[in-house]
Order: structure tokens, then C-alpha cells, then sequence
């Protein structure tokens, strides 16, 4: 009975320790596959709009017609919080058992190639033949397949055109043109488009496509380096401070007055069309769309220098399917991903709700039914004719978003020069991609 | 003497064990929702500790939060800019009113019930997405500063202003506060201001040498309360400025919230949550000694 007298505290540390121990790691238990498919419960996870998540649901009630011993649970939302919740389930061994991912969370979430099960296990059950290497590279970690592309998109221009009409401007096709237009908008008290320092970090992109086309470098390489030196970085961070100066998107200060927090494509101004034009990634702008009631948005060239040079823009692997590594179902979660990547009539029902598919069968196969349309569609198509650069997945995570979007912000409100906020910037993201290249 | 000898002399049985089993559901929750969290946190907080990696690396991410780390040390000073504002505010505008209520007048009750209210809505996130609405650029507050003939206010983009909005929110909902100060003022006996008046003491001279001695302690109860609920506010900065403008309503619940969440650097949000723990127990015990001191000075 001594149990129920005071242990000594090392004994009460050791426990702790070892319980610790026990929550603070992912299990290394890893189901492996039995080759066949079972009767049991699939959780799915995606982020998106309404549109993704009624084409999905559809497509789940098609898979459950097909196989109807292994039932669908879906788990759904908009993508505001949603990487935190993720983030909570894979550390916490509930994570979904297929999950819609993000470019950089196989950086955060498998920087070793075990956070997301090892899909080169799973070949028998997925039809990896509509992918080329280089697509495929883009969902592995420590040369470990964790994940699939399930379609690339570019960030590029998308203008209410209604707007553009009525005051008789065209798009601009180079960035002079763009700076030039500022004159005729400031006339009318309307902004060509406009960025923001939210979690898209919209701005900054921008500014390092100008700098990327201007110098020929890229500004993160694929594995976490920086290519911008304090001088570029400056000078993106001139780049902006000119669109502001020319009226062609509005301050910092003016955009937090407007909503605060709100995100752009929900503030009044874009939606009456005060700001007329974003600058988003295709597969996304479909929220942008949905909003515009009484206008329609285009999608605009991307933007050269005076000689035509195109270079600079940036692609990335929109979203991609991975499964839990803590999965019980690696065959039927496998075989769910194939339905959702290879399936013909499944691809009709998502059409280009998670953007223009990567998968060649079902590219051509979406184009042969007339399918591959819209604004999305009509951006990628401009967007291949840039030679675009394939974003680093570094140059997602939300600290380096962190860094982009103080650097903006102090430069817009004036509370530092750009000298100073590119030596900030510039130190803080040498020092912080030094200790993830470490760990 | 030995503990098999003791006699348990209670009135649901003599066996040493059944006053254990009586208390054990508090101490499994304690252990298990309290106790295992917190121990949990401060080892966590010696790790460098992500979702696939853990090393542990000692006091590494408490000296690097105090010593270089400006988002957070400026989340620190903001959070107590926050405070300072806040917490006697809050304790004047809910003493005002728990006297005002005082009184005997018709629909007292009404009034109580009305001016609680906003404190039962507390913390609802609705709350603060209607009062993010209520300071845009066309929302009513500026429309009602239009119709005064005064030109509108940008609420976000300067730090004051978007610091003062998350002070109003908090401040309209000072109804718990007021209740604690209106029981505590219906407690004093009358006999005090009725032996006042006799002396020829006005209302004012009765609240300062009577009302407010007699509250001294509940004034510090309070101060305490609201001390610790501001140094932890994260729902109204997340909500209606998100940190902004350049990080001038970041809190230091935000930013354990983004190391934690966002950026899952585990243990340096642990190690942030209980320098955050450390300053309150300071500050706490600050008002601890300024109440002694007081007392003392009283007696």
C-alpha cells in the first residue's frame, strides 16, 4: 500500500518524461498493406469553396455506389485555420486517412518522408502512369512518394471586366504598361487590382516575380536556399513601394480601414469593383468568381518587360492527395486516391474545382469532353507560354509569409526604409531557413 | 506513527480507503487535465520540438524568447500595454455602475439585466466578428461619427485606434465585474453612511471614506480576475485586428497560438506559455504586496 504515499519526485519526473515521450512523437507504427480491400471507413479531408465541396461530395455518394463496403467521411472547410488543423491531427495520430495537402506541409509535416505514408507501397492500387517525373517530384520528401499533384496552377492576374470596359482601358502587357495605367485609374477612383499582406502574402509575390524576371534568379531554390541577396530584396521591396506611389493598388493602411482582418476577396471594394482586378492562383480564384455578382472577372496576360521577356513567374502544385501514415487502411485509402486521381467520371463531376488536373489521362480526357474551360483554364494556358519557375515549397511556410508581410507592411506605413526592412528581412530568413535546413 | 495504525474516524466507514475513492474522480482530473498538461508543457518547453523531431535542447528556448526574439518580446509589451489600459478601466466603469445600480429607483432590476447581458455574450467569437463590422471604414460607428459632422475614423490602421478597439469590446462587457462590486456594495451596512450623513458627509465624501474601504477586497479580487484574463487575450486581436497594424495588437496568447499552431514549433510555445505564466504570478504577486502594504498602512 506504500503506492498511496508521496512517490519521490524522480519518479514522478521519469513518468512524466516518458509519457511525454509517448504523445510528442508520431507512432512508428505503420500499417502495411495486405492487398485487398476490406470493409471499413475512410476519412477525407479537403479545404476549398463551395463549388469543391459539392463537386466532392458528389463524387463521394459515385464511390460509395462502386464500392460500397468502404464508406466515405468527410471533413471539410474553408482554408482559414485549416493548416492548424491539420498540423493538430498528424501530431496528435488522428489525422484523416486521405488528405487534400498543401505544397509545404511535406517541409513542415514530413521533412524526414515519414509524416505521410510511402505511396511507392501502394503502386498496385494507384495509376501513376498520367504523371511525369517531374510532377511526381513535387510530392516527395527525402525521395519518399508522400503525396500526389492533383493539378498545377500559376498566380497570375484576373480583372473585373466590367470595369475595364467602362473606362476604356485594356490589360496591361507589361509592367510599364501596368505602372502607367495608374494615371487613369486614380482619375476615376478605381485601383487596376490590388495585394495584400495576408496569409497568401500576395504582395511579396508579386514583387519577387518582377525581381525574378529583372535578374534572371530565383528567390528560393526547391531545397531551402535563398537566391535573392539583400540587394534584391531591396529592391522588390522598391518595386512595391512604386505601386503604391502610382495608384495602382492601395496602401496597407488603406486596405486594414476598409475590413481590418477581412480577406480581399470578401472586402466592398473588390466586390463593387473599386478594386478591379487580383492576383491569385488559378486554382483559388474560383471564391473570387463566386462573389462578383453583377461582373465578371477575365484572366490577364502575364506581364514582360519591354523587350517581351516573360520569364519570372512562378507555378506550384495547387494541392496534393497524401495518406496518414497512421492510417489502418492503406489498400482501400489507396484505392480511394486512385478513384479520385484516375477515375473518368469522377473528373467530370470535379471538372477544374481543384484546378487543371496534372494527371495527363484526365487533362486530355477533360479537353476531349469540352470540360477545360473558364478563367482558371485560361490562365494556365497563358501561364505555360511563360516558362514559369516552380515555386519552393519554403517559400509557402507561414513564418517566411510572416517575414514577407512585415517587411510590406513596415514599408507601407513608412515605419522603416526599404534599406532597413530588406536587412531585417533578409537576416530573418537566412537565419530561419538555416535552422529548418539543420533539423 | 505508522499510517497502517491510523484510525479514519469519518462517517462513511473506518476503511482508510474509502475517503480516497471518495476524492479520486478530483484527483484523476487533475492529474489528467491539469497536472500531466502542465508538467507536459514545461518539458516541452525544453525541446526543440516539431511534428516528426524532438531533441532536447534545456533552457535554449526560454533564453532565445527573452533575449532575441523581437515578435515576441513586442507581444510581451503589448499584452501589458493591454493590461494597463484595460484592468482599471474596466474596474472604475464597472464600479461607477455597480453604485449607480445601487439605488432605489423603478425597473432596477431591468437595468441589472440589461447591462449584464453583454458579459453572458463574453467571449462568443460572433461578439467579435459584429464589433470588427462596427469600426470599418462604412460601418456604424463611423456612420454615427458622420452624422455628427465629424469625419471618419481609419479604427485599423493606427495603433492606438485598433488597440482602443479591443479595449471597448472588453470594457462593454464589464457585467461580472459590476455584479461582484454591486453584492459587495449592498453588503456595507447601512448604519455606516446613515452615521455619515449625521456628520454632515456628502455622497461623495461617503463613497471615497466608506464604499471604497469597505470594497478594498473585492476591488483586489477583481484587479486579480481581470488581470489574468487580460494578460491572456487572444479571441478579440485573432477576431477583429488579427495582431495588426505591424504587429501593434499582438498578443503574447497570439503568438504562443502561431509558434503552437501555424509554424508547430511546439516547444517554444510551451517555453513562451509559461514566461507568460511566470509574468503573471508576477504581476499578481505585485498586487498581492501593494494590498499588504495598504492594509498595513490602514491599520
Amino acid at each position: 500500500m506504500k503506492i498511496f504515499y508521496v512517490p519521490t519526485s524522480i519518479k514522478i519526473i521519469a513518468v512524466i518524461m516518458s509519457t511525454i515521450g509517448l504523445f510528442a512523437c508520431n507512432s512508428e507504427k505503420i500499417t502495411e498493406p495486405d492487398g485487398k480491400l476490406d470493409s471499413c471507413t475512410l476519412r477525407f479531408s479537403w479545404w476549398g469553396g463551395d463549388d469543391r465541396h459539392s463537386a466532392t461530395l458528389k463524387a463521394i455518394e459515385l464511390w460509395e455506389k462502386i464500392h460500397p463496403e468502404i464508406k466515405i467521411e468527410p471533413e471539410y472547410g474553408g482554408w482559414d485555420g485549416w493548416t492548424e488543423k491539420i498540423n493538430t491531427q498528424v501530431a496528435g495520430n488522428t489525422a484523416p486517412d486521405v488528405m487534400q495537402i498543401n505544397y509545404d506541409w511535406l517541409v513542415t509535416l514530413s521533412s524526414d518522408g515519414k509524416g505521410f505514408y510511402d505511396l511507392d507501397k501502394l503502386t498496385d492500387y494507384i495509376d501513376l502512369s498520367g504523371y511525369s517525373d517531374e510532377i511526381l517530384s513535387f510530392g516527395k520528401s527525402q525521395n519518399c512518394l508522400n503525396a500526389i499533384t492533383v493539378s498545377m496552377s500559376g498566380r497570375g492576374f484576373f480583372y473585373n471586366s466590367d470595369v475595364y470596359k467602362k473606362l476604356g482601358i485594356s490589360y496591361p502587357k507589361t509592367w510599364n504598361e501596368l505602372i502607367t495605367s495608374g494615371n487613369k485609374f486614380e482619375s476615376e477612383d478605381v485601383y487596376p487590382f490590388d495585394l495584400d499582406t495576408q496569409s497568401g502574402a500576395t504582395a511579396w509575390y508579386l514583387c519577387v516575380v518582377y525581381i525574378q524576371q529583372t535578374t534572371g534568379k530565383q528567390f528560393l531554390t526547391m531545397d531551402g536556399k535563398l537566391g535573392f541577396n539583400e540587394e534584391d530584396i531591396k529592391s522588390a521591396l522598391d518595386f512595391y513601394v512604386t505601386l503604391e506611389q502610382n495608384h495602382i493598388i492601395r496602401t496597407v493602411k488603406e486596405r486594414s480601414d476598409e475590413d481590418g482582418n477581412d480577406a480581399l476577396y470578401q472586402s466592398p471594394s473588390f466586390i463593387n469593383g473599386k478594386v478591379a482586378g487580383v492576383f491569385e492562383w488559378g486554382s483559388t480564384i474560383g471564391k473570387y468568381e463566386s462573389l462578383l455578382e453583377n461582373a465578371k472577372l477575365e484572366a490577364g496576360p502575364y506581364l514582360s518587360n519591354d523587350s517581351g521577356n516573360k520569364n519570372g513567374w512562378m507555378t506550384k502544385p495547387s494541392l496534393l492527395y497524401a495518406i496518414s501514415a497512421d492510417t489502418k487502411y492503406p489498400d482501400e485509402a489507396a484505392e480511394f486516391i486512385n478513384f479520385l486521381l484516375n477515375d473518368t467520371d469522377c473528373a467530370e463531376i470535379f471538372g477544374t474545382t481543384r484546378g487543371i488536373p496534372a494527371n495527363k489521362k484526365i487533362y486530355d480526357f477533360l479537353e476531349s469532353k469540352n470540360e477545360l474551360s473558364g478563367i482558371s483554364y485560361d490562365s494556365s494556358e497563358m501561364l505555360s507560354d511563360a516558362n514559369p519557375i516552380t515555386v519552393s515549397p519554403y517559400m509557402e511556410l507561414s513564418k517566411m509569409k510572416e517575414y514577407y508581410n512585415n517587411a510590406i507592411d513596415s514599408v507601407s506605413y513608412h515605419t522603416a526604409t526599404t534599406e532597413e526592412a530588406a536587412a531585417k528581412m533578409y537576416d530573418s530568413i537566412t537565419r530561419y531557413l538555416r535552422k529548418i535546413n539543420e533539423t | 506513527m505508522k499510517p497502517k495504525n491510523r484510525k479514519y474516524n469519518n462517517p462513511v466507514g473506518q476503511s482508510r480507503f474509502t475517503g480516497l475513492l471518495l476524492i479520486s474522480p478530483f484527483i484523476v482530473g487533475f492529474m489528467l487535465f491539469s497536472f500531466f498538461p502542465l508538467s507536459a508543457s514545461f518539458f516541452l518547453g525544453m525541446n526543440d520540438c516539431g511534428i516528426s523531431r524532438s531533441e532536447y535542447v534545456g533552457m535554449k528556448n526560454y533564453i532565445d524568447l527573452l533575449t532575441d526574439n523581437d515578435d515576441f518580446l513586442q507581444a510581451i509589451i503589448v499584452t501589458l500595454k493591454y493590461t494597463i489600459i484595460l484592468v482599471p478601466l474596466k474596474l472604475i466603469v464597472s464600479l461607477g455602475v455597480a453604485v449607480l445600480l445601487n439605488r432605489e429607483v423603478h425597473w432596477i432590476g431591468t437595468y441589472r439585466t440589461i447591462l449584464y447581458i453583454p458579459s453572458i455574450l463574453g467571449s462568443n467569437l460572433a461578439v467579435a466578428v459584429m464589433w470588427r463590422y462596427l469600426f470599418t471604414s462604412d460601418g456604424l460607428v463611423n456612420q454615427f461619427l458622420a452624422i455628427l459632422g465629424l469625419s471618419p475614423v481609419g479604427w485599423y490602421s493606427g495603433s492606438i485606434s485598433a488597440m482602443s478597439i479591443i479595449v471597448l469590446l472588453r470594457l462593454w462587457e464589464f457585467g461580472s465585474t459590476m455584479i461582484i462590486f454591486l453584492a459587495a456594495i449592498q453588503k456595507i451596512p447601512l448604519e455606516l453612511y446613515d452615521a455619515a450623513s449625521v456628520d454632515g458627509c456628502g455622497r461623495i465624501r461617503k463613497f471615497f471614506n466608506i464604499t471604497l474601504p469597505q470594497l478594498k477586497g473585492v476591488i483586489f479580487f477583481n484587479a486579480v480576475i481581470q488581470t489574468i484574463s487580460a494578460l491572456q487575450e487572444f479571441n478579440a486581436p485573432f477576431m477583429i485586428t488579427g495582431g495588426g497594424p505591424l504587429k501593434s495588437t499582438y498578443t503574447t496568447a497570439m503568438y504562443i497560438y502561431d509558434a503552437a499552431f501555424s509554424e508547430w514549433n511546439v516547444g517554444v510555445a510551451n517555453a513562451a506559455s509559461w514566461i507568460l505564466f511566470a509574468m503573471s504570478a508576477l504581476i499578481i504577486s505585485l498586487i498581492f504586496v501593494v494590498r499588504r502594504k495598504t492594509e498595513e498602512r490602514s491599520k
